[in-house]
């Protein structure tokens, strides 16, 4: 009976650019996995392989998933994330502002590093952990009260309960 | 009776029938109904409750006179791969003549409970007005039917405690058909109607749920927001089974904490479900109830592994937990270590289609489950890898599964290290449950694993193979082993017709036998059909070739449905449905 290694650990090709993407990689080894299966099916001729044709079809018999949850991965797949929290963040001395999607982050780490990113900086708050000289800017917030705080001190969710607009201030003033 | 037991055939007939009343299980009244005549006749009149496996195996006229005190039936339909669009929509499996001959013999019939069949608005129109006492509907992955026929439901069944949609394709005609509950009407226990597509009135649900004061689950749609969520915690605190609808909206400090303490206030809550589109905002409302949860359905939520994580860590009692494959094997491993009562895990694929970002759970995260959680019995796991080695340690931690149902995604596919076939690894399963009732296969399997699971698998009722085995004999093993064999679904493997026929008097002791895509003749379908007359043959060929009597005997047969019958062939044959 024939049959393929799909080990992810293989490598399909052994000359692989490691410079290429990720996505690329992805392609080619789906690419590589159709080729395979059609010659399965051409050599063994009592077994059809329909699903392998069907497998973008939203028909699909296989792999056997019920209706409803079929549509409901077709709709995430076809449906952006409709949940988005902007809020505006400022850094000090600079009179034009950005926006950033506070949902579209994990945690303070995650936000940290894309408003390092942002405004091409070493950004520091009190979740971070350094305690380096060289850190020139810190992050804080103002929340629903209006009072300006350092974040990072209360859990991510309850953060994102209170804040309402971001600043990046100089170590100094703290 | 035999001559000692003469004391017993004094007895009038309302003592057996007060002694048959305290046998609760089908089996049980089966058993007794076969004793001897005058048992089989006192046990069917005082019947209460009918469970028919498939509706074409006994005519509904016949069964409504067999058993005349019915309360409650439950009625199967379509074969089990109808769910994977394997079966073409207008098989069958109609409700018109079982609800038609109920109404007519059954006018106190309490309790009705559909799985797999078409149900069309007349028959709920039929099912509202002849039943005065009607107190359960349940429609389980049924179609035919609108929001009009719920509607006649609603207006007319004055008693109604339990109408449950589960899965079920339905309609949308009449847009607010809930408001069809009359004001008088309090009855309402449990309420499912997750599988709606469209909008549901929030405002009339909220009035419905207000004066019935004994409901206990109520499953929404999607189209229920948040907010409304809250409206309808607050008028139901008793809850014990939540399906909440769309679990996100727009940033809301004061929802949140509106959200939290409705649910905290549920103080009975032990089942969740819902969870469409969930944002990860509103996902810690629910951490406060969590360690009262024994039921988690996360089916839906398309969230990632560390907000997986923190729900389900909290859930100390859990019995049944459904989550997508994004919880990933490190997931699966604080599922082990947190949720120690855990009796049922289903996993299932997040990207079933694609995997351009493949999902890192793999056969380690089953093994961690099955190591951590002892009373763990069933299970259904879809993943991208495994190795016999995995499946031996899962075999040697839970030799109490009952339930094993494995898909590895991709068809074929073997052990990753070894890269053998899966088969000892499978019968290692067979051989160490001893009480496997249901298994499922997936990889690459030769014949081997059949001939493991017809010699071990003694307990076996259900077992669905999918691109498996080498020839007959994988077939044959099973239909000569497998003695508790019930219903076996097979698809795109290389069985033939051989061991069909040298195993057909096996088939009148099993409910079903679905072969699609196999090696099966049209020419053994007529010889099965001639040796076996309480067997209904049935081929279905959607290819559209002409009328298959025409056709010679060794023309292939697409998909191909044995049951067992006492009610000779079916009359409401689609054109693509031929009984041999």
């Amino acid at each position: 009976m024939g049959g393929y290694c799909n080990s992810p650990s293989s490598s399909i090709d052994s000359s692989c650019d490691p410079d290429l993407s990720t996505s690329s990689i992805f392609e080619q080894r789906r690419d590589l996995s159709t080729e395979l299966r059609l010659g399965l099916s051409l050599s063994s001729s009592s077994l059809q392989h329909k699903y392998s044709h069907k497998e973008k079809d939203p028909l699909s018999d296989w792999p056997p998933i019920k209706p409803l949850l079929r549509s409901t991965l077709e709709g995430k797949a076809h449906q952006s994330n409709s949940e988005t929290f902007f809020v505006k963040v400022y850094m000090e001395g600079v009179p034009i502002g950005r926006k950033l999607d506070l949902f579209a982050h994990n945690g303070y780490d995650d936000l940290i590093k894309s408003l390092g990113h942002m405004f091409r900086t070493t950004i520091t708050c009190s979740h971070v952990s350094q305690v380096s000289l060289e850190k020139s800017h810190v992050l804080t917030y103002e929340d629903e009260e209006g009072d300006w705080m350092m974040v990072g001190d209360v859990p991510w969710e309850l953060f994102l309960s209170t804040v309402k607009k971001l600043k990046i201030t100089k170590v100094e003033k703290c | 009776m035999v001559g000692r037991f003469r004391w017993a055939a004094m007895f009038p007939d309302e003592v057996w029938e007060h002694v048959f009343s305290f046998l609760t299980s089908d089996g049980d009244r089966n058993a007794a109904a076969l004793v001897c005549r005058n048992w089989n006749r006192i046990e069917r009149r005082s019947r209460k409750r009918v469970f028919v496996g498939n509706c074409y195996s006994v005519a509904p006229t016949v069964a409504v006179r067999l058993f005349p005190e019915v309360r409650a039936a439950v009625i199967k339909g379509k074969p089990h791969f109808a769910d994977f669009n394997l079966v073409p929509s207008d098989w069958g499996g109609g409700a018109e003549a079982w609800v038609e001959a109920m109404a007519e013999g059954w006018p106190n019939l309490e309790e009705l409970r559909f799985k797999r069949m078409v149900v069309s608005d007349d028959c709920l129109d039929l099912i509202a007005r002849s039943f005065k006492n009607f107190k359960v509907l349940s429609l389980v992955s049924c179609d035919g039917f609108s929001t009009s026929g719920l509607a006649a439901i609603a207006a007319n069944c004055r008693h109604l405690r339990e109408l449950n949609l589960r899965e079920s394709e339905v309609e949308e005609t009449c847009l607010n058909w809930i408001s069809h509950f009359p004001e008088p009407f309090t009855s309402l226990v449990a309420l499912d109607i997750a599988c709606l597509e469209g909008e549901v009135n929030a405002s009339i649900l909220e009035r419905l749920i207000s004066r019935c004061s004994n409901i206990m689950t109520l499953r929404l749609n999607h189209s229920v927001p948040l907010e409304r969520l809250v409206g309808l915690l607050q008028r139901a605190p008793q809850l014990m089974d939540l399906g909440t609808g769309k679990f996100s909206a727009r940033h809301n400090p004061q929802l949140f904490s509106r959200l939290e303490s409705a649910i905290v206030g549920c103080k009975n809550l032990r089942s969740l479900s819902g969870f469409w589109e969930p944002g990860l905002t509103y996902l810690p409302a629910v951490y406060s109830i969590c360690e009262g949860l024994t039921s988690l359905n996360l089916n839906y939520a398309t969230v990632q592994n560390p907000e997986l994580v923190k729900i389900i860590s909290r859930c100390k009692n859990l019995r049944r937990l459904l989550v997508m494959d994004l919880i990933e094997d490190s997931g699966l491993v604080a599922v082990a270590s947190s949720c120690k009562l855990l009796q049922e895990l289903r996993v299932f694929p997040s990207d079933p289609y694609d995997a351009a970002e493949p999902v890192s759970l793999t056969e380690h995260g089953l093994v961690a489950v099955s190591a951590g959680c002892p009373m763990l019995h069933s299970v259904l796991y879809f993943c991208r890898q495994m190795t016999n080695a995995a499946l031996l340690t899962v075999a040697k931690n839970r030799p109490n599964l009952t339930c094993f149902r494995l898909c590895i995604i991709e068809p074929h596919t073997r052990d990753y290290v070894t890269q053998e076939p899966l088969d000892t690894g499978f019968s290692a399963i067979v051989e160490s449950c001893k009480d496997l009732r249901r298994l499922s296969l997936s990889g690459l399997l030769t014949d081997l694993v059949f001939k493991s699971i017809g010699a071990s698998a003694n307990y076996l009722e259900m077992l669905s193979i999918a691109f498996a085995g080498d020839g007959d004999m994988g077939l044959h093993y099973i239909l000569s082993g497998c003695k508790n064999l019930r219903k076996l679904e097979i698809r795109d493997c290389p069985f033939g017709d051989k061991p069909l026929l040298q195993n057909a008097s096996k088939l009148e002791t099993m409910r079903s036998l679905w072969m699609s895509s196999c090696s099966v003749t049209l020419g053994a379908c007529r010889q099965l059909a001639r040796a076996m007359p309480r067997l209904n043959v049935e081929v279905i060929n959607e290819s559209g070739r002409g009328p298959l009597a025409a056709q010679p005997d060794n023309c292939p047969v697409e998909k191909l449905y044995i049951y067992r019958t006492i009610a000779g062939p079916r009359t409401d044959t689609p054109q693509c449905v031929w009984t041999v």
